[in-house]
């Protein structure tokens, strides 16, 4: 309808306030892609699968003084008659959970290796034959420890011991990891010098702490060791319990396990779904923070359009009179401002497109930031189009209702 | 002079109001933004120990067995392993030194006490620990040097636990129980949280100080756990203390640069010795950061804030611009005004001073409502769940900041709006529009 | 060509009703060239913006062209006056932000099926036709009055209008730049264009086939001689203005 040649003639005479809005949108759509595209990195970490199945598991863990008391027997006890509550499916007592933010880990390698640098590190999950049944986790390939295959761990022999372990259940990612293109199950990978036989494949579990990349297949290494632990090794009591059960479970789980330790004290005592929104609240805050200055951005930057949009309107009212005489349509005025937004807006993105690029590759360099997609950038635009458009259209409806008499009057 | 304009500015101010409020709000959006984060930024990224951070050093030394791969980090460890730590604390010339770890136990309350057991963090150090970070005391002293030497079960208590468990008295000379041991309390902390919590970059780097202290010897002749990091370089043996672990920082002040220069040294030829001996496969690898290099070289400062502090500048670059915008709108929409002035004898500069003037009130304007924004990001920063959240809060520098920087981004955005109009003919009437 | 009876315009304010035009009736025909004088207020702005459909009208009767504007919503009004009339300003009202050429090009702009091509030849025909050709790369500031007029002229004429509607045509203009936007005006009028010039100065007046007179909203009829009889018109048996065709 309107073609953009005599828009843009008109604009050359206004350099300054064209330049002006470019550079705002330019600005505006650099740093909303960028900010955009950590967002949704954010919100892709908060989604991530843990893997174990979330729904009706809950915690409790018992702090021991000087780990004097604690032992594996007593867990046994423990668990004994946390099973015993009504509602609870099973009970285990495990090292450390997936997005607990504290991880054992060791390095296994398919050589044997003197540096543990040599190896892959992957954390190592123990607890007992209701470890897979508690969490929720598959074997998909080969089989289950044998129950002769478990060992207790205490914190006296836990540093030998621990590194010993001779048989280990791997997660999926970790056996494609190591063995790419065959099956993982029988297979012998080492810690150290010691031989580790793989007895058997399990569906992923997310680690402890993940790392920057919420895309990084390595986030889902994880070794399984037959090992029993207690509390004196800080483990997690976990509980699976039906899901409408949960919350009595676990005020009933409290109240038993403080009753018989009444000289201890339990420092955990959560579901894992909250455990979960823990792990994620800064990944939440910072979700939150960048939306609000992107909301923030995107009105300042419309407030910006709306005033320099109204100024021009109003300056150049008697040519809109002009125009409306010589037979403009309302719509003729109303799209002329509009075309001439789009027009800027595009300088703006155009602009603004290398500088998102440019900032990206910064931040790449100085942050754990990947590399931005180049799906981002549409979405950018779009976002600042619809944007300018939205803000133009007051001051533009505005130009629309200029009377053409307003060409009658002397000048 | 100065006056009229200040009358001339508050009147067109006051002729477009909508105009006027939406370039106060979109300055002070800016602002308070962009000072809401950079205070954040600037609360965290400070120094912990103002005048002695600088003569205090962080020493590393690299135990690790050579790698077949190249995919090891090349710099040495962070954490020191025992034996590495009693060498070193022994062998070198420091004015002061103290080893130390985090530990975490029961405290068992006094017989009589309503209270039930809980778990506190504890810190497993030597008496320097206190002198060498000028450590505020309550009630009592460090422990002595002799305390240290003979592990004695001593131990200084935070305010906070003294609260909980003696109602803050003097409780020096009573006994607390943790871990299933009992300690003689030989003092009580005044307040102290140094932001960050720089001695300790293993664990909560923005929290509290331990609440526990209890001298090194003596946790580990009591075999008090880690409650932090365990790296193990190799197998590990039959206890922590004789494995390839690394689990202890070690903090020396050195008060001169030759001193610090000597013990660069020092640290170079213990691993050369240790090498030749052949404890160390890898040749001498060592670190000596003072405090800030040490925050630094850990990346102390949560990336999220430093990203945040450069979307805030990015955010307030988008604020001046908008304003030389609306600024530019503003003044040209009294271009035939101006033409008249010009024309009754107003001079260019007195043009320029007079819309100068006019930005300056906006920047005054958006300075104080930015600084109510700021003040309400900081309070909405506060009730994030973080640890460090809890520490935003708007200092007195970042007060005059904020109204500085305010002024001045307003001051800079009316520049070339107000050369712009300045440079507008005299014209003999107003012609309309 | 223009037709109307019994137009009567009110404008209204809260306070006051002023009746701009009452009963006016005018009749144009082709070909004609009529001056419309009148003292101030007395309504020649009100019959130029309803002859020029730039307003509605309270009550009567307008036919343009054989069309009914009577009713005529805006964009139908914005359209008819696209195709049908071409304005002279008084100011000019030239774009002060485009040159010459695309100020003749704008009410082209708004026309439909006309391509760029199309619009540039036909700008720059009406430009010829006024003898600006030389100056269609100038921007309006750079042009004196009388070229600015020109200008306006041949935008008026770039969408082949049937009916030339002219404010105080010469008003801003000096007598020497005058007299040659008037020559022009009559040249097109020899050519064959119908010219309605709204003017309060009787010398200008004298120069049309036919004076109506405005006082107080109604034509009063004084109907003078005309001074000549344009032959051309008898002979082509149109009366559209050229652009470039």
């Amino acid at each position: 309808m309107m073609t953009p040649r005599p828009i843009l003639s008109s604009l050359r005479r206004h350099k300054i306030a064209a330049f002006l809005i470019v550079l705002e949108i330019a600005l505006a759509f650099a740093i909303v892609s960028n900010a955009v595209y950590m967002v949704i990195g954010r919100l892709q970490r908060i989604d991530l699968r843990s893997g174990i199945d979330e729904r009706g598991l809950v915690l409790l863990r018992l702090a021991t003084a000087s780990k004097q008391n604690g032992s594996v027997a007593s867990a046994q006890t423990d668990l004994a008659t946390l099973r015993a509550i009504p509602g609870v499916e099973s009970a285990s007592a495990i090292n450390t959970l997936p997005l607990s933010g504290s991880q054992w880990s060791l390095a296994y390698s398919l050589r044997p290796m003197r540096a543990f640098s040599d190896g892959v590190q992957v954390p190592v999950f123990f607890g007992g034959p209701g470890l897979l049944q508690t969490l929720g986790i598959r074997v998909i390939q080969g089989s289950a420890f044998q129950p002769s295959a478990y060992s207790d761990l205490s914190p006296k022999d836990v540093f030998k011991a621990f590194v010993n372990a001779r048989q280990a259940l791997i997660t999926q990612a970790f056996a494609q990891r190591l063995w790419p293109h065959a099956s993982a199950v029988g297979k012998v990978m080492y810690m150290g010098e010691t031989p580790v036989l793989v007895v058997g494949v399990v569906s992923n579990i997310i680690q402890p702490y993940i790392g920057a990349d919420a895309h990084d297949p390595a986030n889902y290494y994880g070794v399984i060791s037959p090992f029993r632990a207690g509390p004196d090794l800080n483990a997690w009591y976990a509980l699976r319990c039906q899901p409408a059960a949960c919350a009595r479970v676990l005020k009933a789980g409290a109240a038993k396990l403080q009753a018989m330790h009444p000289t201890e004290t339990l420092n955990a005592q959560e579901s894992f779904t909250h455990m979960r929104q823990r792990y994620f609240r800064d990944d939440r805050s910072m979700a939150w923070l960048l939306v609000s200055t992107v909301i923030a951005l995107l009105g300042v930057t419309a407030i910006g359009i709306v005033g320099l949009a109204s100024f021009w309107v109003q300056q150049r009212t008697r040519q809109i009179g002009v125009r409306r005489a010589l037979g403009a349509r309302r719509i003729d005025i109303l799209r002329y401002f509009q075309t001439e937004n789009f027009l800027l807006a595009t300088a703006g993105i155009a602009l603004g497109c290398a500088a998102a690029i440019g900032i990206n590759v910064w931040l790449m360099a100085h942050y754990a930031v990947p590399r931005l997609p180049v799906m981002y950038l549409p979405l950018g635009a779009l976002l600042l189009w619809g944007l300018g458009q939205l803000a133009v259209l007051g001051p533009a409806l505005r130009a629309a209702r200029v009377a053409p008499t307003v060409a009658m009057r002397s000048a | 002079m100065f006056t009229y304009y200040l009358r001339l500015a508050l009147r067109a101010l006051r002729n477009s109001p909508v105009l006027t409020a939406l370039m106060v709000l979109a300055l002070a959006v800016g602002i308070g933004a962009s000072m809401t984060m950079l205070t954040v930024l600037h609360v965290l990224s400070g120094d912990p120990l103002p005048g002695r951070s600088a003569h205090l050093y962080y020493p590393q030394v690299d135990p690790r067995p050579l790698a077949r791969g190249s995919d090891g980090n090349p710099e040495p460890p962070g954490l020191l392993t025992y034996i590495d730590a009693e060498n070193l604390l022994h062998q070198g010339k420091a004015a002061r030194a103290a080893l130390m770890y985090q530990g975490g136990d029961v405290v068992q309350p006094p017989s009589g006490s309503a209270l039930h057991p809980f778990v506190v963090n504890s810190r497993l150090t030597g008496r320097d620990f206190f002198s060498m970070f000028e450590v505020p005391f309550r009630y009592g002293a460090p422990w002595s040097a002799a305390d240290d030497a003979g592990a004695a079960h001593v131990a200084v208590i935070s305010q906070k636990l003294d609260r909980k468990l003696f109602g803050g008295a003097d409780s020096v000379g009573r006994m607390l129980d943790f871990g299933g041991h009992s300690f003689r309390i030989v003092g009580v902390l005044a307040h102290w949280r140094p932001v960050p919590r720089f001695y300790d970059v293993d664990s909560s780097r923005y929290g509290e100080v331990e609440d526990v202290f209890i001298p090194f010897n003596t946790a580990r002749a009591l075999n008090l756990g880690v409650e932090g990091s365990t790296n193990c370089y190799g197998r590990p043996g039959k206890d922590l203390d004789t494995s390839p672990c690394g689990f202890i920082q070690m903090w020396v002040q050195l008060d001169s640069r030759p001193a610090a220069a000597a013990y660069r040294r020092f640290l170079a030829d213990y691993s050369a010795q240790q090498h030749a001996a052949g404890r160390f496969q890898r040749p001498p690898n060592v670190r000596l950061d003072d405090l800030m290099q040490w925050l630094a070289y850990n990346h102390v400062v949560p990336e999220d804030v430093r990203m945040q502090a450069w979307l805030a500048l990015g955010f307030l670059l988008v604020c001046v611009v908008n304003t030389v915008g609306l600024l530019l709108a503003k003044f040209l929409r009294r271009s035939g005004e101006i033409g008249v002035r010009r024309a009754l004898g107003a001079s260019r500069r007195a043009i320029f001073a007079q819309l100068l003037i006019e930005a300056g009130m906006i920047g005054a304007a958006g300075a104080l409502l930015g600084l109510l924004l700021t003040w309400l990001g900081l309070w909405a920063v506060r009730q994030q769940p973080s640890d460090y959240a809890r520490l935003a809060h708007l200092q007195p520098a970042m007060l005059v900041a904020t109204l500085l920087l305010a002024l001045l981004a307003s001051l800079v955005a009316g520049l070339l709006p107000a050369w712009r109009a300045s440079r507008i003919a005299p014209a003999l009437q107003i012609k309309s529009a | 060509m223009l037709d109307m009876r019994e137009i009567a315009k009110v404008y209204r304010t809260e306070t006051i009703e002023t009746h701009a035009l009452r009963g006016f009736t005018l009749s144009v025909r082709e070909g004609e060239f009529v001056a419309v004088t009148g003292p101030s207020g007395s309504g020649k702005t009100t019959f130029l913006t309803i002859a020029g459909l730039l307003e509605d009208f309270n009550s009567g009767e307008y036919i343009l062209d054989g069309v009914n504007v009577h009713g005529m919503n805006d964009d139908q009004r914005s359209r008819l006056r696209n195709e049908k009339i071409g304005f002279v300003f008084q100011a000019f009202n030239l774009i002060p932000d485009l040159n010459v050429l695309d100020n003749v090009e704008v009410p082209l702009h708004y026309r439909r099926g006309i391509g760029a091509a199309e619009r540039r030849k036909r700008a720059i025909g009406a430009l010829e036709r006024v003898g600006l050709s030389a100056r269609m790369r100038h921007y309006p500031a750079e042009l004196s009055g009388g070229q600015q007029q020109r200008a306006a002229i041949a935008r008026a004429l770039a969408g082949s209008p049937r009916l030339l509607l002219a404010d105080e045509p010469t008003g801003n203009l000096d007598t020497a730049m005058a007299r040659g936007v008037m020559e022009l005006i009559e040249e097109l009028h020899r050519e064959g264009a119908t010219v309605v010039m709204v003017t309060h100065d009787p010398d200008l007046a004298a120069r049309a086939e036919r004076n109506v007179h405005i006082v107080d909203g109604m034509a009063t009829g004084i109907l003078e001689e005309p001074r000549f009889r344009p032959s051309l018109r008898e002979r082509t048996g149109t009366d559209v203005p050229h652009g470039g065709a």
